[in-house]
């Protein structure tokens, strides 16, 4: 009975890392470039849902406004944070989104509040649910089938679709891309809209373990993609699933494993872990696409 | 190398500057603000060590700072305070009472120590996953500090360090660091490091490993970030792990980037603009406040001001104010061969 | 077809070409010749769009299209094949065709019929329809890729040396393709270090040296010895 709580426990923890996972990874691939600001996608979708609770709309109309802000706030940071500085180094687009994360998290304080604010959640997710004779939040469960549902919506949209053909092709060779007809701007405009999507949906899964939002809720699910996204295999889009999944089992473990004493120290153990991973593969468990170009 | 020594001299002589200016108004703000960007410049010069050398991000290096900071106040502070700051500190270390300017280079060489053991996985990773996984480190290294209680007093703030940085101490080892900066970039292990940013293959034929390179230049730069945070906790003389994140995090990198990360000028220029800039803006923040012109507290102008003024840096001079050549490059520039 | 007019083209301080000038006739194909660093990829790149030009004008059928974004040039109907060939290596070779028509606006039949036409009359490519194309030889690739501009229905091809880094056997292949697209009436850009190749399937070519069109002529007439020996080596040889 231990095992299918561990099991579940993996998988739900896992399904929300790797959607974490993937929403980074989708911008990295085929931009090279690394989204600081990704976790604050995660704050706006939070920050919406506090924002419209007192509407009475029901909670899929709200979920879906939030989902939507998410998007838009991608496709922001495109503006503001990417192509103003596209052709310059890699250090200064590095730093320009770290410099819109800042911006976000200090509009939130400035014009919101410092302090917790509530997030309407929707009654399903306090319930439990019983399966095998072990006890579970139904939300556990929520998680692992919205996962399902959007990997398997992704990986469709990457494979059978001209847009996600076309999305790959830009992973490996933006420019050679761009003289099959290609539009630059389109393929960068749906990547971040893909992350800003992906951003929302996790957003409403992991606020919906703890209820509130603060400005730095963010930093968390930045830092579960970060890692995920790097022992998976930086520009990999399966490694970044696999690697959320392989995160949450080390999580997940070393939850039921450390005493008492030096589980607060979790994290630091975890890292641990991944430093022994990176020593073993630098480059991450799955390659990326080719390209012979230094990552 | 006469050029960088003029740099030396230049840069070295306008810290003075600075400090003798400071100490001679009288005015406590002012030599407070002197202190705390001489502490800050021994950061950056830390900073652009690794980053202006080895091209790659890290924010990790507030994180060592603490580290750092931690070392010196458990080996410095009084034996009786002790009882009462660090209720739960190890036996072995309760009776331990050092002189500040030892704790300060113990903080630094065991931030050193530290990072010694523990990057060298990080530096074989590619640029992009060298500065997420640095990324995690600041978080890592904050969640060791504020959990681990008998030595840091937790999230708790830690109280009693003796006050031991004058203007004259924190300015004498800015211009040290400042020292070891130029130095740095110089040497073999500098120069081998710049080298194999732009041509790695070639590099290698020089028998530069570039991994154990950056390996080293980050060592030194941990080494700087400890000894700073040593300055910086004999100053404030309390902190709690706070101190030692994001906000400061950022602060630092708006120094290095606005200034410059490719030059020593241009981390020291950074470092005055920055600080300029934020005392102002903090200034403006607190009148705002105390009109009560708005209805509630602002909060966050400052961080925000500067976020966009990175920015815009970032657009317009991207490689910061002095973006490739030293002061002394400037002034004495070199002849062209005929 | 094609109008190049004082073309120049600058990587910061470096001139790679320097003011040329040359025209392709349609259902030409003209082929442009001369060593390495010559200018003559630069010059295929700036009017791909790909690279920035730093001044003169491009034409096509009379309109200017100077300076224009990749993807629009590939709208209007210009087809680029650039050195390093470019397949999307972990898209499978029915992807890389499937992707080459992006730009047209036909129905998904008429689309899928061209793929298999093309699959029909290179069965190497056909066998190895669902591997990833980074598995492909050199040659394999360079006929995916050339297969791939077609997809497009182009008005203009623009080839960038076809024949490096291939075995003569398989080099023979590819401009076997070539020739059978100029046949069916294509309009080719054709750059080239091979001048004994290009010369056997252009119809006129010019020389371009240190960035300026040198010389032009009739393939026949620049395919004798003499004349290559001068084209490589220099008139004061």
């Amino acid at each position: 009975m231990r095992w299918l709580q561990f099991a579940i426990d993996v998988l739900s923890l896992g399904s929300a890392y790797a959607l974490m996972a993937l929403g980074l990874v989708i911008v990295y691939g085929i931009l090279r470039l690394v989204n600081f600001a990704y976790g604050e996608l995660i704050m706006v979708a939070g920050y919406t849902m506090y924002l419209v609770s007192g509407s009475g709309l029901p909670w899929l109309v709200m979920a879906a406004c939030a989902v939507l802000m998410s998007v838009v706030a991608g496709i922001a940071t495109d503006y503001v944070a990417f192509r103003p500085v596209r052709n310059k180094t890699i250090t200064a687009v590095l730093i320009t989104s770290f410099a819109f994360s800042t911006l976000l998290q200090n509009a939130a304080l400035l014009f919101i509040s410092p302090r917790p604010r509530p997030v309407p959640l929707p009654e399903i997710f306090s319930r439990t649910v019983e399966i095998g004779g072990v006890v579970t939040p139904a939300r556990n469960l929520i998680t692992i089938a919205v996962a399902v549902v959007m990997l398997g919506l992704f990986s469709w949209l990457m494979r059978a679709t001209v847009l996600g053909i076309a999305m790959r092709a830009a992973a490996s060779h933006f420019t050679m891309a761009r003289m099959l007809g290609v539009p630059a701007n389109l393929i960068i405009s749906s990547a971040f809209a893909i992350s800003g999507l992906l951003a929302g949906v996790v957003s409403l899964l992991w606020i919906g373990r703890i209820g509130t939002v603060v400005p730095g809720i963010g930093l968390e699910p930045l830092l579960i993609a970060f890692i995920a996204t790097v022992i998976g295999g930086m520009r990999s889009l399966q490694g970044a699933v696999l690697g959320g999944f392989l995160l949450a089992l080390i999580d997940t473990s070393l939850n039921y494993t450390l005493p008492q004493e030096l589980l607060k120290f979790r994290d630091a153990f975890t890292f641990s872990l991944v430093i022994l991973i990176l020593l073993w593969r630098p480059e991450g468990l799955i390659k990326g696409p080719a390209s012979g170009r230094r990552t | 190398m006469a050029r960088n020594l003029a740099t030396l001299v230049i840069l070295g002589a306008l810290i003075a500057a600075l400090a003798i200016g400071a100490e001679a108004t009288g005015v406590r703000l002012f030599e407070r603000i002197a202190i705390t960007l001489c502490i800050s410049l021994v950061l950056v010069l830390g900073l652009q060590v690794f980053m202006g050398n080895s091209g790659i991000l890290s924010f990790a290096h507030i994180g060592f700072m603490g580290v750092g900071a931690y070392t010196s106040a458990v080996l410095t502070i009084p034996a009786q305070m002790k009882g009462m700051a660090l209720p739960d500190l190890y036996p072995f270390l309760s009776g331990v009472q050092l002189s500040p300017y030892l704790g300060i280079l113990a903080g630094g060489l065991v931030a050193a120590a530290v990072a010694a053991a523990v990057v060298y996985p990080l530096m074989r990773l590619s640029d992009a996953a060298s500065v997420i996984t640095s990324f995690a480190l600041l978080v890592v290294l904050h969640n060791v500090m504020t959990n681990w209680s008998s030595v840091t007093n937790g999230p708790r703030t830690l109280f009693g360090l003796p006050k031991a940085t004058t203007l004259p101490l924190a300015a004498a080892v800015a211009v040290a660091a400042l020292a070891v900066a130029l130095a740095f970039k110089e040497s073999r292990t500098g120069l081998l490091l710049r080298a194999s940013r732009d041509d790695e293959i070639a590099a290698a034929a020089l028998g530069a490993h570039i991994p154990r390179l950056r390996w080293r230049a980050f060592v030194v730069s941990a080494l700087l970030a400890g000894i700073g945070g040593g300055l910086w906790g004999h100053f404030i003389t309390s902190f709690s792990p706070n101190a030692f994140y994001l906000k400061e995090t950022f602060l630092i990198l708006a120094m290095l980037v606005i200034g410059g990360p490719n030059t020593v000028t241009g981390a020291v220029a950074g470092a005055f603009v920055v600080t300029a800039a934020y005392e102002g803006l903090r200034a403006v923040e607190g009148a705002i406040n105390r009109a009560g012109i708005f209805r509630e507290q602002v909060v966050g102008l400052t961080e925000l001001t500067l976020a966009v003024a990175m920015i815009l840096v970032l657009v317009l001079r991207p490689g910061g104010l002095f973006p490739t050549r030293e002061i002394g490059h400037h002034l004495f520039p070199a002849r062209r061969a005929r | 077809m094609l109008e190049v007019e004082g073309l120049e083209v600058r990587y910061g301080a470096v001139r790679a070409v320097r003011g040329a000038s040359f025209a392709v006739a349609r259902g030409e194909l003209v082929a442009l010749l001369g060593a390495n660093g010559a200018g003559k990829s630069s010059t295929l790149m700036a009017i791909a769009g790909a690279v920035r030009t730093a001044g003169g004008s491009v034409r096509l059928e009379g309109a200017d299209v100077t300076g224009q974004r990749p993807e629009r040039m590939a709208r209007l109907g210009v087809a680029t094949v650039p050195e390093t060939r470019d397949v999307f290596p972990d898209l499978t070779v029915s992807e890389n065709l499937r992707l080459g028509a992006f730009t047209r606006r036909d129905g998904a039949a008429e689309i899928a019929g061209d793929r298999a036409r093309f699959l029909d009359r290179f069965p190497i490519l056909a066998e190895r329809a669902d591997q990833p194309a980074g598995t492909l030889s050199g040659g394999e690739q360079q006929m995916l890729v050339i297969a791939r501009a077609m997809m497009a229905r182009p008005r203009v091809l623009l080839l960038d040396e076809p024949s490096l880094g291939l075995a003569p056997v398989v080099v023979d292949r590819v401009f076997g393709m070539i020739a059978g697209l100029k046949a069916a009436g294509l309009t080719i850009l054709l750059v080239e270090q091979n001048a004994r190749k290009a010369l056997s399937v252009a119809d006129r070519a010019y020389v371009m040296r240190l960035g300026r069109i040198e010389a032009a002529g009739l393939a026949a007439e620049l395919g004798t010895a003499d004349a290559l020996k001068a084209l490589y080596l220099g008139s004061d040889a």
